[in-house]
């Protein structure tokens, strides 16, 4: 009797960590599994792949090589010899890397913007909520106006006052995506700020920012990183709107959301403009949004059905 | 629980699935329906429907400058001199019976018919003309295109108020039927010029029933208020949906009106636009996009359209700033321009590549053999404008305003400088067309792209806007000997002579090409079969009067 209990108290003491209970549940999601690999891989292939010998240069135009089938090659008539694995465009371009580095513009869009969206909504959200009081119901009527204005007109506005540069289209998209994530930050921190460890912490003199920051924002990572992970796919999304609009990236360069537009435009004469960079911007946002409902069930179990 | 953002977890899947729902319910009933379609009924009403770009500004001949617009204007109003319906350089009479001019044709005499008529009965006079032109050249007015008269004496001083008193302008109502104007200078095409919409005539009383002279966007242009001349009269308009025309019954020449009537239609995306053709609802379209042409052609389908165009597709370049101020630069940028390949592969429609800048015409002017594809004149005026590589060209942009066509031809000529002279750093940028067009006033660019539509067939109207300071230049680029040139022609009254006096005048343009010229403009569009009397026009300009409807046998136009 007695070893065996003194095995069991050392793996009680041993404990596990929220990070890895949530990892041994997400494991069980074979779904979400699935496509947090498939996720990784597409970044892993969108960022390295153009870096490999042989894949061509997205921009370069060959005119004369138009709509051409995938798995063909032919000879440009400036002599050069090109192989086109998914076919090309109307202007002779690679559709292959262009999707690559559209990719690039796609998921560097989806995390800096994130990135943005998660620094604002988070510390807005955790000062309201820790405040509390008139301060609290003044930044969250902020947050409610914002809320009520046009969102794509808002961007649309940025963007068209400060010019189309890329960079300031993910902090644009950034700055307009925030209002949700503060919502929620406050409504956790809300529940937390009357808990004993915030009593603990303030009966140490510690200042505001400092409980803030150390014992109130790490207890609201949960949710924070189920809601981010369904805001980059949304960012996705808008970036691919507003390119859809010309808003986004400028030619020539690319992003899936212009690949699908240009595709979009001339799908009655060559359907591969659309069929192929819109299979990855769906695959690769179904993935995201799977990881993120996995996320959600691991991360809160007691939201989660089994 | 976590509130989870609904609307932008579920959204996603929704929007797809709608969109491929859309697109199959759309593919079935594309497919195999057979009834009579619109076009049919209206071949049989005689009634002419017709794609015409965007919804019209106005339908004041004073206020308009889109060719969409004019083409109803065209059809409402009847000016002194009229288009014909196979040759661009005959001039039918319209108004005026016959006119005749002086030794050196800077006095021109326009005889009036005694029995033309406004659509309510008043008969037209040589007044309406002169109120007419006042109208428009009035400087409380602004009308858009006012300097298409400033052919008339005085006309640019008193539009432009240094002077106050229309007397002054060259244009007389000698009596009732007769018309006198005076010229600036001599102008032997001038009958050409008076066919365009902006020296329609306008009624005077309607006018100001509804406001004063010089009031616009008034009421006296709606259906049941308006008044004009023409064949046809305005029964009916919805903003963005239809401008409906019917047959005046007091046009002059009304037997003749084949047409019963015309419907506009405002369709502003041209793939919209193709569809509403293939669906029997037009009978010819305004446009066909670049990417449509190979299909068409492919099933050689009766209904495409490819005319020679009164038009030039061009880039300008700001002579104020480097590097565009250094003409050798601007060389190297034409010449590295591969203009063969942009009209073969992108825009497709048998555009010619352009070696000058006036579209040249046959049996008349003949622009100066200048400009070409050829690299190593390229490379040599880059090193010339003194860069030892197109690495070392500083970064500058082109402009262009949204459409799909623009972009496919900026990437491609981006990829030819970059091909060819090795510059790296040329920017592209789309911008909205108000944008681009307060961009352009503005002198905020490097490089933008532009079109010039010829107003009537004669050189002038494409080498006048490089005058030093013409509102129309908008590059910077001024030359006296031009100048000089361009001024001198018009006293010149022996056609070739005049024309070899102009062409002189654009090879200097050509030499220091302070725009880059791309191709010349055919018109691609679509046309019904029944469609008769529809002749290619240099000028597009068709007289609708003279437009038969006929239905084919047994052909539903596909």
């Amino acid at each position: 009797m007695k070893p065996e209990l003194n095995i069991r108290t050392e793996e009680i003491e041993k404990g596990s960590s929220l990070g890895r209970d949530a990892w041994l549940r997400l494991k069980k999601n074979s779904l979400a599994m699935v496509s947090l690999w498939f996720f990784i891989a597409v970044t892993l292939i969108c960022y390295l792949g153009p870096l490999l010998p042989g894949v061509p240069d997205p921009n370069v135009t060959h005119p004369d090589l138009q709509s051409m089938a995938p798995f063909s090659e032919g000879t440009s008539m400036e002599g050069q010899e090109v192989y086109y694995l998914l076919g090309s465009d109307h202007l002779g371009r690679d559709i292959f890397s262009r999707i690559l580095y559209g990719g690039r513009v796609s998921l560097a869009v989806g995390f800096l913007a994130t990135a943005v969206s998660l620094t604002i909504g988070v510390i807005y959200g955790a000062v309201a909520g820790f405040l509390g009081g008139r301060t609290d119901s003044f930044m969250m009527r902020i947050v409610d106006i914002l809320y009520a204005l046009p969102f794509m007109i808002v961007v649309i506005i940025l963007t068209t006052y400060f010019g189309n540069n890329l960079w300031l289209l993910f902090v644009c998209i950034g700055a307009v995506e925030w209002l949700t994530m503060a919502r929620i930050v406050r409504g956790q921190v809300n529940s937390l700020k009357n808990q004993e460890f915030v009593e603990a912490a303030r009966s140490l003199g510690l200042s505001n920012w400092r409980i803030i920051s150390r014992h109130l924002i790490p207890n609201t990572i949960g949710p924070v990183i189920v809601y981010t992970t369904l805001t980059v796919p949304a960012v996705m999304r808008l970036e691919a709107i507003l390119s859809f609009l010309g808003l986004g990236v400028q030619p020539p360069d690319a992003s899936w959301g212009s690949l699908i537009k240009e595709g979009a435009d001339r799908m009655a004469s060559d359907p591969g403009l659309l069929i192929y960079p819109a299979i990855v911007f769906g695959l690769t946002l179904f993935s995201l949004n799977f990881l993120g409902d996995g996320l959600r069930d691991a991360l809160d179990p007691k939201s989660s059905k089994d | 629980m976590l509130p989870l953002p609904r609307h932008q977890t579920q959204q996603g899947y929704l929007t797809h699935l709608t969109l491929l729902g859309v697109a199959v319910v759309t593919l079935l009933l594309s497919s195999g329906c057979k009834r009579e379609s619109k076009v049919d009924i209206a071949t049989r009403e005689k009634i002419l429907l017709l794609g015409n770009g965007a919804e019209p500004k106005a339908l004041d001949p004073h206020l308009v400058s889109s060719t969409g617009d004019s083409n109803i204007l065209r059809a409402m109003f009847e000016g002194l001199v009229t288009n014909h319906p196979s040759d661009d350089t005959i001039h039918e009479p319209g108004v005026a019976e016959r006119w005749e001019s002086n030794e050196d044709f800077s006095e021109w005499r326009f005889f009036l018919r005694k029995n033309a008529k406004w659509s309510n009965g008043d008969p037209v006079t040589a007044h309406d003309f002169v109120y007419s032109y006042n109208r428009i050249l009035h400087p409380e007015m602004a009308g858009p295109y006012s300097s298409m008269l400033y052919f008339l004496k005085n006309g640019e001083k008193f539009n432009q108020g240094k002077i106050k008193d229309f007397a002054e302008v060259g244009v007389k109502a000698v009596n009732d039927f007769e018309l006198l104007c005076t010229l600036e200078s001599p102008t032997p095409f001038f009958p050409d010029v008076v066919k365009h919409t902006t020296w329609l005539p306008v009624h005077q009383p309607t006018i100001e029933k509804y406001g004063g002279m010089t009031d616009t966007f008034t009421d006296w242009q709606k259906p049941g208020n308006s008044v004009s001349n023409g064949p046809f009269e305005l029964t009916d308009w919805r903003i963005n949906a239809y401008v409906k025309v019917r047959r005046n019954p007091h046009y002059w020449d009304a037997e003749n009106v084949k047409p019963n009537g015309i419907n506009f239609y405002p369709i502003d995306n041209a793939f919209t636009e193709e569809k509403a053709f293939r669906n029997g609802l037009l009978h010819a379209s305004y446009i066909l996009p670049a990417n449509l042409i190979p299909l068409y052609r492919e099933r050689e389908d009766p209904a495409l359209r490819m005319e020679p165009y009164n038009g030039v597709y061009f880039y300008r370049c700001n002579t104020n700033q480097p590097p565009t101020d250094n003409a050798d630069f601007r060389r190297a940028l034409a010449y590295a321009i591969n203009r063969e390949t942009i009209v073969n592969f992108i825009t497709k429609g048998n555009q010619q590549p352009a070696f000058g800048f006036t579209p040249p015409t046959k049996g008349g002017y003949v622009p100066p053999e200048v400009v070409s594809y050829d690299p190593e004149k390229a490379r040599a005026f880059l090193k010339k404008a003194g860069y030892e590589s197109g690495a070392d060209v500083p970064e500058f942009t082109v402009i262009f305003n949204t459409s799909d066509d623009h972009k496919s031809i900026a990437v491609s000529i981006q990829d030819m400088w970059k091909k060819t002279l090795g510059i790296e750093n040329v920017k592209i940028e789309n911008q909205e067309w108000k944008v681009y067009m307060a961009t352009v006033d503005e002198m905020r660019y490097d490089v933008s792209r532009l079109a010039w539509i010829g107003d009537y067939v004669d050189p002038t109207t494409f080498l006048g806007m490089w005058r030093t300071g013409d509102s129309n230049n908008r590059t910077g680029w001024g030359n006296s000997d031009f100048d000089r040139l361009y001024k001198e022609s018009f006293f010149i009254s022996e056609p070739k002579e005049r024309y070899a006096t102009l062409q002189e005048a654009e090879s200097i343009l050509l030499e220091e090409l302070p725009i880059l010229p791309v191709y010349w403009y055919t018109r691609v569009y679509l046309l019904h079969p029944d469609v008769e009397n529809w002749n290619p026009l240099l000028l597009d300009n068709h007289p609708y009067k003279h437009i038969d409807l006929k239905a084919k046998a047994g052909g539903d136009g596909k």
